[in-house]
């Protein structure tokens, strides 16, 4: 005996996946109802985003070596920016996007730093918006993903190891390069030298074939500065005087670059707690220089 | 770019070529209307000459001081290069009025230094007349603000404004303790650059006896930008414009002791502080209603000085006035953070087993940069090295009502004072301090222990 049962026909889906949707970051194809990039790793909801909304966003990097700081200025400076709206408006575009101010200042409310940002590329927050100029009305979008140190410093050591961190670096408009200033007044140069290779890596990536790099604006974060005077008060001094290397890389390199300083913790206390070792623990927030540079860098790749 | 040498190539990043722009439209303009045979044209041409020209002498145009090359460079704003103050006279530089003996003389200079706590002592007292007497306790009554005896809860974790995820560490959950404390008075106004220069200019630097002795080694570094004794940020001994009324920041917890010993007076406990700002009322033995705020439960960034909420730098000490507490201290939440005689207690932000490196002084109240509301509230407890002379922490001081002899005024002016005027070694002996005991039952009582003369 036979029994009749209605199946639906879905083949529009199947027609959806005849359309391949490429990835915003690196361009491979992938299904449309993929989360990641088969290939890089990326969130395929920026190219859906993209396509819905019918613009390119602009990208730029926010680098650094690990534990530098990343994570909390780039959640930071999505918050002020939301509280800010003279100044410039910030507009989120899909939740995905708000997780990493979520997760950083609930972490910083506590007086705690948030968790370290996993190497793997899928547990990277991503943060996609709509930023516009509070005076000139002027809008645009911008993707700013915030990506681990050590993922970073893997793909500088050895290219192709992270793809997503090249194909972003070579498409982005502009780096926000942070750098610890309280390791470099502490006289270490690890700092200074992962920062060289960082902008010896990015800078020699095709992104212009006339020009490379050079064109490119590129802001130099000094992080918690907060606890270095000498950085807070002149920055590019502070370059010139404890990181030669990295002084005379920006001027050979670059032609558009900015030394800023930036602090988020009031004042911070090392502490020894049982079972984790050492922990920093921010006893007060008071954010300082944490638009100046976005704001720099906005201008600037702009023009 | 400039020279490798030069301080100044992030001000030389600044294009160039766009100020060339109206000079070559002004031309451009002028040699077209030449060839069109157009007057208009040329003369718009003249009109954008001469303008771009006005500009570019307009514009700040000289030398950089690092490399020498003439360039654009932008007008800076760092602070540092803020004008100083007109120095202003110290109570202690007025010549004597004619007629006025010298000990109303002194009377006066004291009162003019803030140092009227010094005068109402009980030895002092005594050998003032009622007139001084009153003009000296108006002086306190205008500047400190009474706070009552009672009990006060400390160090209770304030989680309600924090929206914390399950995942993230486990809140920090401290049981309050209570805290008993005497009547005292509290100023009502954090000290300000004006007043501290009265310190400053009567060498308050220089009096060893002033400062405790473990701190002489670091008080070469108690100096300010131009390398005089004094806040960090003054220069040549003397505040900036327009900061006179002001809180003085830029000092340590050592530099507040000091001070709060010239003027008589001392930093007042965390719970003093607390208690000044939470006013608690106890409503039966185990219930006690204490506001998170001076003006309430909510925060109101129209009656404090935040981070968001105000000029974003630090204003006048009588600003944000609907922020008063109950009894009448102004600018106990926001502006600066002020130091408190207690040591950091972490257990409020620490985690559990955690220890610090060094010991920290206690600061309460936030700033004008403060960020997080939960951060500026009255039971909110910060650290800071005592050493460390930060942008954003001042200092208000205390006194307890049982070390001021208030109630034995004099009964009659006598007709001749035949007592002598208080030495400055007496004044600076007068100082009091506090020692806070710990009872059995957990509880903390202050008590002011009076130095003998």
């Amino acid at each position: 005996m036979t029994k009749s049962v209605i199946q639906p026909l879905e083949s529009y889906r199947l027609a959806q996946y005849a359309v391949p949707v490429p990835c915003y970051i690196c361009g491979s194809e992938n299904t449309f109802d993929s989360e990641f990039c088969a290939h890089c790793l990326a969130p395929l909801a920026l190219a859906h985003q993209a396509s819905s909304q019918g613009v390119m966003p602009r990208m730029i990097a926010v680098i650094g070596a690990s534990a530098v700081g990343k994570t909390v200025y780039l959640g930071m400076l999505m918050d002020m920016l939301s509280r800010l709206p003279d100044r410039l408006q910030i507009l989120a575009r899909g939740a995905f996007s708000i997780t990493l101010q979520q997760t950083t200042l609930s972490a910083l409310s506590r007086c705690r730093f948030p968790e370290k940002t996993p190497n793997d590329p899928d547990q990277w927050n991503w943060v996609h918006c709509q930023i516009r100029d509070g005076s000139k009305r002027e809008s645009f979008e911008l993707i700013l993903p915030d990506m681990a140190g050590e993922a970073v410093l893997q793909e500088v050591e050895h290219p192709h190891s992270y793809r997503v961190v090249r194909e972003f670096l070579r498409k982005c408009d502009g780096v926000l390069l942070l750098v610890d200033a309280l390791k470099i007044a502490e006289g270490g140069r690890g700092q200074e030298h992962f920062t060289m290779k960082l902008i010896s890596y990015f800078s020699e990536l095709e992104k212009n074939t006339k020009h490379g790099w050079q064109e490119q604006p590129v802001a130099i974060v000094f992080t918690k500065s907060d606890l270095c005077q000498e950085c807070a008060d002149d920055p590019a001094n502070f370059a010139q005087n404890h990181a030669v290397g990295l002084w005379q890389q920006c001027e050979q390199r670059f032609n558009r670059f900015r030394f800023f300083a930036t602090g988020v913790a009031g004042t911070c206390v090392s502490c020894e707690q049982r079972g984790e070792g050492r922990v920093n623990i921010p006893l007060r927030i008071e954010p300082h220089g944490i638009i100046e540079p976005f704001e720099w860098l906005l201008q600037n790749t702009l023009v | 770019m400039g020279t490798t040498k030069c301080k100044n190539t992030a001000r030389h990043n600044k294009p160039f070529w766009p100020r060339w722009i109206y000079f070559a439209t002004g031309i451009a303009a002028i040699w077209g209307g030449r060839v069109i045979a157009n007057d208009l044209l040329m003369l718009a041409g003249c009109i954008i000459l001469v303008w771009a020209f006005c500009l570019m002498i307009r514009s700040d145009r000289r030398a950089c001081s690092d490399c020498g090359k003439h360039n654009w460079l932008e007008t800076p704003d760092d602070p540092a290069e803020e004008d100083e103050a007109a120095r202003p006279l110290a109570a202690c530089e007025h010549e004597k009025a004619e007629g006025v003996d010298d000990y109303e003389a002194l009377i006066d200079q004291m009162v003019d230094q803030s140092r009227y706590a010094l005068l109402l002592r009980p030895q002092i007292v005594s050998s003032m007349t009622r007139v001084l007497f009153d003009q000296v306790v108006h002086s306190l009554d205008v500047a400190m603000a009474l706070v009552p005896d009672g009990e006060v809860l400390l160090s209770q974790s304030d989680q309600t404004s924090s929206d914390v995820p399950s995942y993230y560490d486990a809140p920090v959950d401290v049981p309050g303790r209570t805290v008993r404390v005497q009547r005292f008075f509290l100023d009502r106004y954090p000290v300000t650059n004006r007043q501290y220069y009265e310190f400053v200019a009567a060498g308050g630097y220089e009096q060893v006896t002033l400062w405790e002795e473990s701190v002489l080694p670091a008080m070469l570094d108690f100096v300010d930008r131009t390398g005089h004794a004094g806040p960090r940020y003054w220069k040549n001994g003397c505040y900036l414009k327009d900061k006179e009324n002001q809180p003085v920041v830029g000092i340590c917890w050592y530099e507040a002791l000091a001070y709060a010993g010239w003027v008589g007076k001392r930093l007042p406990t965390d719970a003093e502080w607390v208690k000044a700002g939470c006013w608690p009322v106890t409503i039966s033995t185990t219930g006690r209603f204490q506001r998170r705020y001076p003006w309430g439960e909510m925060v109101d960034r129209n009656r404090a000085n935040l981070w968001g909420s105000g000029p974003d730098k630090i204003v006048d000490v009588d600003k944000f006035e609907e922020g008063v507490s109950v009894g009448g201290v102004y600018q106990l939440i926001g502006n600066v953070w002020e130091w408190t005689n207690d040591d950091f207690r972490p257990e409020q932000i620490l985690p559990e087993n955690a220890t610090l490196d060094v010991p920290l002084k206690s600061i309460h109240g936030g700033a004008y940069d403060t960020y997080f509301d939960n951060q500026a509230t009255c039971q909110f407890q910060s650290g800071e090295s005592a050493l460390a002379r930060r942008h954003n922490i001042g200092l208000r001081l205390a006194i307890g009502v049982c070390d001021l002899a208030l109630a034995s005024a004099p009964a009659a002016a006598p007709e001749t004072q035949e007592s002598s005027p208080p030495s400055a070694a007496d004044e600076e002996n007068l100082a009091a301090k506090d020692i806070v005991t710990s009872g059995d039952d957990g509880s903390e009582d202050v008590i002011a222990e009076e130095v003998s003369v």
